[in-house]
């Protein structure tokens, strides 16, 4: 027994000389990057426990995307059991926010690692504020783009002299073009996730950011001409699918493959697919040359949904962060957004625009052809109902869905699904 | 003999208390709670106001949570008995089987059941994808087109129910199996002696023998389908999610997608009310049975 003591003992004693020598702050870090994103992540992260190696260390988890994250944030953060820093969708802020889940970033500690307002976008800078106050550091944007495959289009002459698409702005060339597709013997003009109420609602939130319409005016959802607007927007893809010249009812995957088999000559999704059809290229597996750009202009400007990855600090209850620690929180989230070049890979926007701006990610294909979109983002509603997995999601699926795919009438879905919003108003 | 009541007692209650303890804490004491938290406001975290019915009168309003317990009821009509049914029908095929032969069946029927239902809804899913599943084919041939299974609500809960047949229908064999391996089979001589058909044989003998069992299966069946959440969570997601909700479904939608904890309890002591009176109704009613 005295041995046991001596020996505990010991042990605290050069435990307590250890961590006296090493100084190092530990930073746990909460991600949901769990597919080809979360392969990039995991890069750098280790550089930057690579290159802090006697200051930082960050302890990286990955949890599941969507409800579970921000359910786990919500509760743990309540006990002070939250981790350090998090990967946040900007989209989330308001529900956040409105549970005190997160704690604001202030002037000072933006400025503390050379960061500052000028180095984002007006609109995503914005968008990282709630009533003033900043609560996340955007690191990307993501939107949707228009995946293209050359072969085809140049066969049906919708190619310019750069191997660009042209004449698919509004909706009515744009509907022509995919006849012209069809007719050349491709099955489908475009494939897009029907069955998936969430890349409906990017396409339908571009369309309908294209006409200015206002998805939520203080708290009324699609208030008076909007309603229209959101018909009008609805009504485009719709008719894809009437008109046979997109798959109905068709799952995510099931869409990115019917593009990448050659039987939709072009495909609407998100950015983060970019590194699916590069690895599939690179491999020689795809058959054939492909592109991106930004959404084409339907209605009267451009305007494409947008989201981003950003950086939040948990409002750890009972737990009060040390200044030496909030210090390396924010040197690592400066350091992620100053070597965001290699997180472009992933298909995303650098949010920091001194790399937005370089000459290496202007080089970057095809991420620098779509980049313009970071200044006609449309950011979605600020509410809690809205953003990521969130009501508005659910009802896009419940309503704007069924109405693309010919199963509800698109004027009825669209008031059907405004006055659900509406109802869950408090 | 003589025994020394005191000690007895004492070590009754020493014995009784871990499980008393742990029952209390982790049962007793959320099931309060619960309850508490349905007349107040609270968030997903933290305490709320004192609202007193609002919730209630809220939800009897509700015309989604009516959705959702007419779905949830439609879910067990599908699932409870037909689970049953079929696991007693494939139990006496077993049954009927020897040897290595009989262990292979039963493995065959039981190995689905080891699969969590994240891979059993991406084996369905799969299989029914309307460009790529192989049972387009089938359904193409007999109805003339591809239909979007999972995303049809009319056939959604059907389609759910029968991959959860599927999936948990090797417990139930193995449940009957052991309820038919006790019976005798002298009971069988003797009855084929004196003429018996096997139909009779089956009505007469095996169907009141196993009743018991039955009655355990349909009980255990009836419990688990009214808490039914994750296959039609999982296989609805991204879609038309509020035609097909369940009741454990619309809990999660409000308390933690929501953070309308308060409401979310509110339903969920609905469900406790209903589970408790199914549960009640049919013991009565099998026990009833039993006694005849």
């Amino acid at each position: 027994m005295k041995t046991l003591m001596k020996l505990a003992m010991v042990t605290t004693a050069l435990m307590s000389i250890s961590s006296m020598v090493q100084a190092k702050e530990t930073v746990v870090w909460w991600d949901f990057l769990s597919g080809g994103d979360g392969v990039r992540m995991k890069a750098l992260l280790d550089q930057f426990n690579q290159e802090h190696a006697d200051s930082i260390e960050i302890q990286a988890t990955t949890l599941e995307w969507g409800v579970p994250f921000y359910t786990k944030v919500q509760t743990s953060a309540a006990v002070g059991e939250g981790p350090d820093v998090m990967t946040y969708h900007i989209s989330r802020l308001p529900l956040g926010v409105s549970t005190n889940t997160l704690g604001e970033i202030t002037a000072d500690d933006l400025a503390s690692v050379g960061l500052s307002e000028a180095d984002y976008a007006a609109s995503n800078w914005q968008a990282a504020h709630i009533d003033g106050k900043q609560y996340a550091v955007p690191f990307d944007i993501h939107s949707i783009v228009l995946y293209y495959n050359k072969d085809k289009l140049k066969a049906a002459g919708l190619l310019d002299d750069n191997g660009l698409p042209k004449g698919l702005d509004g909706a009515d060339n744009f509907k022509a073009a995919l006849q012209k597709l069809k007719d050349g013997g491709t099955q489908y003009g475009i494939s897009t996730g029907t069955a998936d109420g969430a890349t409906q609602w990017r396409i339908f939130y571009s369309l309908f950011n294209q006409q200015d319409g206002k998805f939520l005016d203080g708290d009324k959802f699609l208030d008076g001409d909007n309603l229209d607007k959101a018909v009008k927007a609805a009504s485009v893809p719709a008719e894809w699918v009437k008109d046979g010249l997109a798959p109905a009812t068709t799952e995510y995957a099931a869409s990115i493959a019917l593009f990448t088999s050659g039987e939709a000559a072009m495909h609407i999704n998100g950015v983060w697919e970019v590194p699916t059809f590069t690895d599939l290229a690179a491999k020689g597996q795809l058959g054939f040359e492909w592109g991106a750009v930004a959404i084409p202009t339907f209605f009267d400007h451009p305007a494409t949904w947008a989201d981003s990855h950003s950086f939040a600090i948990p409002n750890n209850v009972g737990k009060e962060m040390t200044p030496e620690k909030r210090k390396a929180v924010m040197e690592v989230i400066a350091w992620m957004n100053k070597h965001s070049l290699s997180w472009a890979g992933a298909g995303h926007i650098p949010a920091y625009a001194p790399v937005r701006d370089s000459a290496e990610f202007k080089a970057m294909q095809p991420n620098a052809t779509y980049s313009v979109l970071a200044d006609t983002a449309a950011f979605d509603p600020v509410s809690k109902l809205a953003g990521v997995a969130s009501p508005v999601y659910d009802a896009a699926g419940n309503y704007l869905m069924p109405a693309i795919n010919g199963e509800l009438d698109v004027q009825q879905a669209m008031e059907e699904m405004r006055d659900d919003l509406q109802g869950q108003v408090e | 003999m003589i025994k020394n009541r005191t000690a007895e007692v004492t070590a009754a209650l020493i014995l009784v208390a871990p499980f008393a303890l742990i029952y209390a804490v982790l049962f007793i004491y959320p099931t309060i709670q619960m309850v508490l938290m349905s007349f107040t406001d609270a968030p997903l975290i933290g305490d709320g106001q004192w609202v007193g019915l609002k919730n209630y009168a809220k939800m009897f309003a509700d015309r989604k949570f009516q959705t959702s317990v007419i779905n949830t009821f439609y879910f067990v009509l599908l699932t409870v008995i037909p689970n049953t049914l079929i696991g007693l029908a494939i139990a006496m095929m077993v049954n009927r089987l020897n040897g290595w032969r009989q262990s292979l069946i039963l493995a065959l029927f039981f190995l689905p059941y080891i699969l969590p239902v994240s891979v059993v809804y991406r084996i369905w899913n799969w299989m029914f994808d309307l460009q790529f599943g192989v049972m387009q084919y089938p359904i193409e041939f007999f109805t003339g087109q591809r239909i979007p299974v999972f995303r049809t609500p009319a056939l959604f809960l059907p389609a759910v129910a029968f991959v959860t047949i599927w999936w948990t229908c090797g417990f139930n064999i193995l449940l009957f199996l052991a309820g038919l391996r006790s019976i005798s089979p002298e009971m069988y001589e003797a009855a084929s002696l004196d003429n018996a058909g096997r139909w009779k044989q089956f009505t007469r003998i095996t169907w009141p023998l196993i009743w018991p069992v039955t009655a355990l299966v349909l009980t255990i069946q009836l419990i688990l389908q009214l808490k039914i959440f994750d296959q039609v969570y999982l296989f609805v997601q991204g879609g038309r999610a509020d035609p097909s909700m369940v009741m454990v479904q619309y809990i999660y939608v409000n308390a933690f997608q929501k953070s309308q904890g308060g409401y979310g309890a509110t339903i969920a002591v609905a469900l406790f009310v209903l589970i408790i009176a199914m549960s009640v109704l049919q013991f009565t009613a099998l026990r009833a049975r039993g006694e005849k």
